[in-house]
């Protein structure tokens, strides 16, 4: 078992992390689309929400190597994930949404997506 | 251990025996909780890793939201407001998913285990960076839902447990991991 155990016994008095469904209202701060973008064209968005766990430095590290974004953009939307709770960091088809969020899950941020309308 | 710092080609620390013992159990936890079999030398129902066959192994075609927090985490609701697709988009990614988690745990156990037992210094290349970072991550979001931190206020209240709390040696270890990452991250 090793000397520390990370296992669901672990700690049966911990109160449960479920995230839960993310609720809405806070503001979303929205990433500029690729120009040659449309809107018709682009009608799904990745979120990513903020969480307690992931730090700062490795949020916005996350952005630059993955969507390519350059450094103020992964910064700027960073933060809004920190300071606003939730920012959309893509949109797109759906599935280059799915995939993104599955990118994120993969690295660990925790990630939904949406129609951009709803 | 120390930060780690960029050498040339590579990014490097050294651990101590016992850091490199501690981070390769938990890399070995880590994979036995993403990993689907039932060939664990303990078995049954104490073993704290069964949740994780339990809520594959199920249904496999109905992936339902996994039960312990630590799994859902890792495994976020990707459809929040609509089940069916919420459903589906698990069944299609979540074993790949999963198989990607337990990848960059190896790479960690691997470069761990080149320190031999940390009488040599970790050596991090360019193409294994990835892996560690994501490990970290991975391994600081179980224990946080393991400690039950799930927003700013808890986060808090976990940071100030006293010492004589029996969960104050996981808080430490929490730290110790956010420190290494976060020193990570800073020599790339």
């Amino acid at each position: 078992m090793g000397i520390m155990s990370i296992s669901a016994s672990t700690l049966p008095g911990a109160p449960g992390a479920d995230p839960g469904p993310p609720a809405p209202g806070a503001g979303t701060a929205v990433a500029e689309r690729p120009a040659e973008e449309s809107l018709a064209q682009t009608p799904w968005v990745t979120i990513v929400w903020d969480d307690p766990v992931n730090l700062m430095s490795y949020v916005t590290h996350v952005f630059r190597t993955y969507f390519n974004y350059p450094k103020e953009k992964a910064e700027k939307l960073m933060l809004a994930v920190h300071q606003e709770g939730k920012a959309i960091v893509s949109s797109g088809g759906r599935e280059q949404m799915e995939r993104d969020v599955v990118a994120m899950h993969d690295y660990g941020l925790w990630a939904t997506l949406d129609r951009a309308d709803s | 251990m120390r930060r780690f710092r960029r050498e040339g080609d590579v990014i490097t620390t050294t651990m101590d025996a016992d850091e490199v013992e501690l981070l390769d159990s938990l890399a070995g936890q880590l994979v036995s909780m993403l990993s689907d079999d039932d060939e664990g030398d303990d078995g049954g129902d104490d073993d704290p890793f069964s949740f994780w066959a339990r809520d594959l192994a199920d249904d496999p075609d109905e992936p339902e939201v996994p039960d312990d927090p630590a799994v859902a985490r890792l495994f976020p609701n990707a459809y929040p407001h609509d089940p069916q697709a919420a459903s589906e988009f698990r069944r299609f990614t979540q074993v790949d998913l999963a198989q990607a988690k337990i990848d960059s745990a190896v790479v960690v156990q691997r470069g761990l285990a080149a320190t031999e037992n940390g009488r040599l210094p970790v050596r991090i290349t360019d193409t294994e960076v990835t892996a560690w970072l994501k490990f970290f991550t991975n391994v600081r979001l179980v224990f946080a839902a393991r400690l039950g931190i799930d927003d700013v206020e808890s986060a808090e209240r976990i940071a100030a447990l006293p010492q004589n709390d029996p969960r104050s040696f996981m808080v430490s270890v929490y730290e110790w991991l956010g420190f290494a990452q976060e020193t990570l991250v800073g020599a790339l």
